[in-house]
């Protein structure tokens, strides 16, 4: 509390009263009411029973397990494995996505960094930028166009004679991955790229110079700098694949299901929010978790992010 | 490229690559927008059109949620750009501990998924409004309002972002300069600090309103029964696609396309003005040349450009290729029709040779790919219409 009002009193003789006043005032309200307070509610929604409105706030009203039982034991009792393999899928599947990203924009990274000069630089970094101004929806669309059964992936192959009859990509979830891999690839790029342009030069040459192969240059000297741009881009690109919904929707197979779409679900075609509060709960904190034991293997903390 | 770090065939080769993985699919929705083909679709090649733009311009439900998506949008920007430098200068101040702490709070909701912050919104709101004892029409159950709350708990830690960058570069001697040379702290924020944080505004705003017109997992739950332009969107390819979608993905290319290239001419006007090298510049020091690449020009030879472009697309009628291509479908399976009519009075003729107790067999299997399809239209149809 201390420490808060030395603060309050410094930007009051730097900045004056009013601007001290806005940020305060400005920085209470975000964090109480806009992020600490709706978790809170959520988290209580999440301990109720789904009662008509005329009971809410009546006896009937009280605590209850009841939300996260049904996601540990279905209704029966038994183990609710629909549930949990949803979600077990959904994180190993964006686990998946994210070790995929990396893989690829990686060299890219270096490249643009270290390798490419000039016009061509600049014109990778503006061909970078511009496909994500497209909106997401619309990107996913586009691989909705690609992946159909009558579209440009199956027509080729089918053209070629690879396969004869069209493959269903869709249900095989391949137009999914490829659309979320496709999605978040900026958010891979930019922190690998930040942290591997801190590298001298030099270095590299003078690894070349002595002999080092490269495997060796990038495996010795330039992934150790890039560690940090890694965690960094690999905890946003997880957090943002886990929780997508929009691509699951659209490029999702019928019988294959994100955990997104789960809770959706219990909000929109159930109406029972407190299910669906339950089931948000669960997932925020199952990702939460992740990313910090992810963080723990690779030595990288909180800080480092959104640099 | 460079050789010495790296820069070899196989980097050229991986560039080119990764571009066509980020180029393709763009590419070909757009193509698609201009085959009249009602499934968004290269091959089979119909006929070249401009039809599907105004088929998007003339969906309602779209263009009422763009205009509820630049509400909301401006809305954000009002609020979350202050939000976002409340949050930088605060950060720029406090000891250590507590920016460690602060900056792990703010930076979170960057993090967890947009559908947990939707939900947690309208919950939040939702008791707020019952612990108030508001209607159902007050603000605490008005989706804009919850849109806009959903939306800058996170966009305001975008804006953060942008000004922690610029405000690193900061000198805070300045301001202990002008308040000792006798400004007051007021007068020190406003001639001092925001005019250097000015660019950085400029870029959180830009930042903010983009975020939150794109932004889907939050909104599609906040914004309750109402519409945004992305939510509209998405319930619109989820119900079935038609290559209208890859119009609008065409005109938000090209608008894309033209702003790049605007900013990249006022960049390097700007890069040559610094260094003052204009007048050697072969570009720059060429009177009529310099004219033309000003941005302000830039932009309004590539608008004529798409003025022109716009306008012959809607004088181009593509109705008597459409009709071509239809007739041609339908006399396709006329024929098909015909051949399956003459297979059946094949059949029945050899059953009717066999004997008559095949007779009342009246639908016969069909040999062909289409049977399942065309099998009973052909049994049903009038023979030769």
């Amino acid at each position: 509390m201390n420490a808060i009002k030395e603060t309050f009193n410094a930007f009051t003789q730097k900045y004056g009263t009013g601007v001290a006043t806005f940020v305060a005032v400005s920085v209470l309200v975000w964090t109480v009411f806009l992020i600490i307070m709706p978790q809170v509610a959520m988290f209580d929604y999440s301990l109720r029973f789904n009662l008509p409105a005329s009971q809410i706030g009546g006896p009937n009203d009280v605590y209850t397990l009841d939300n996260y039982k049904y996601f540990f034991q279905g209704n029966d009792n038994t183990v609710n494995y629909l549930d949990m393999g949803i979600l077990l899928k959904t994180l190993v599947a964006a686990l998946f996505v994210t070790i995929i990203d990396v893989i690829i924009c990686y060299p890219i990274a270096y490249i643009l960094a270290h390798s490419a000069t000039g016009v061509s630089a600049r014109l990778m970094v503006i061909g970078l930028i511009v496909p994500f101004w497209v909106n997401e929806i619309l990107r996913a669309f586009a691989f909705r166009v690609l992946f159909g059964a009558t579209g440009m992936v199956n027509g080729i192959g089918m053209n070629m004679g690879l396969w004869d009859t069209p493959i269903d990509f869709i249900r095989a979830d391949v137009a999914l991955y490829s659309g979320l891999t496709y999605a978040y690839i900026l958010l891979m790029i930019f922190p690998i790229f930040n942290a591997v342009e801190a590298l001298d030069r030099n270095q590299i040459e003078a690894a070349r110079d002595m002999g080092a192969s490269w495997w060796r240059v990038h495996w010795r000297v330039v992934l150790p700098i890039a560690k940090p741009g890694i965690a960094s881009g690999s905890t946003m690109v997880f957090m943002l694949t886990a929780g997508a919904l929009a691509a699951p929707q659209i490029l999702g197979g019928p019988s294959n299901l994100w955990f997104t779409q789960l809770i959706y679900q219990w909000f929109n075609q159930s109406a029972n929010w407190q299910r669906g509060s339950a089931y948000a709960v669960v997932l925020l904190l199952v990702c939460i978790a992740f990313v910090m034991m992810m963080m723990r293997v690779f030595k990288v903390s909180i800080g480092e992010i959104g640099r | 490229m460079n050789k010495g770090t790296g820069g070899g065939f196989f980097a050229a080769a991986y560039s080119l690559l990764f571009y066509t993985f980020l180029f393709g699919p763009l590419i070909i929705m757009v193509i698609t927008a201009f085959n009249s083909s009602s499934f968004p679709r290269i091959t089979p090649w119909e006929c070249f059109t401009t039809d599907w733009f105004s088929v998007l311009i003339n969906n309602d439900r779209l263009m009422e949620g763009l205009g509820n998506s630049v509400i909301i949008g401006i809305g954000v920007m009002f609020i979350g750009v202050p939000l976002g430098l409340a949050g930088a200068l605060a950060l720029s101040e406090l000891g250590p501990k507590l920016r460690a702490t602060l900056y792990t709070v703010l930076i979170v909701p960057i993090l967890i998924p947009g559908v947990v912050l939707g939900i947690s919104t309208i919950v939040f709101w939702g008791a707020m409004g019952r612990g108030v004892g508001a209607g159902y029409d007050s603000l605490f159950f008005n989706g804009m309002f919850l849109t806009m709350a959903g939306q800058v708990t996170f966009i305001s830690a975008y804006a953060m972002l942008v000004f922690i960058a610029r405000l690193q570069r900061f000198d805070p001697t300045l301001t202990e300069a002008a308040l000792d040379l006798g400004a007051t702290p007021g007068q020190a924020f406003r001639k001092i600090m925001l005019p250097f944080l000015s660019p950085a505004i400029g870029s959180a705003a830009f930042l903010t309103l983009l975020a939150s017109f794109e932004n889907y997992n939050t909104t599609v739950f906040t914004i309750l029964s109402g519409n945004t332009f992305t939510t509209a969107l998405a319930s619109k390819v989820r119900l079935g696609t038609d290559p209208s979608l890859s119009a609008l993905a065409v005109i938000i290319i090209g608008i894309t396309l033209v702003g790049a290239m605007v900013h990249e001419a006022h960049t390097r006007r700007a890069e040559v003005i610094r260094t003052g090298t204009a007048s050697r510049s072969r570009i720059y020091g060429n009177p009529v040349l310099k004219v033309l690449v000003h941005p302000a020009a830039v932009l309004m030879i590539l608008l004529a450009a798409i003025g022109y472009t716009v306008y012959q697309g809607a004088q181009y009628d593509s109705s008597v290729c459409t009709q071509g291509i239809l007739d041609e479908k339908l006399e396709r399976q006329r024929i098909l029709r015909e051949e399956q009519r003459k297979k059946i009075e094949a059949q029945r003729k050899a059953q009717e040779a066999e004997g008559g107790a095949a007779e009342t067999f009246s639908k016969p299997k069909s040999p062909s790919a289409f049977g399942g399809a065309f099998g009973n239209s052909g049994a049903l149809a009038p023979a030769g219409d």
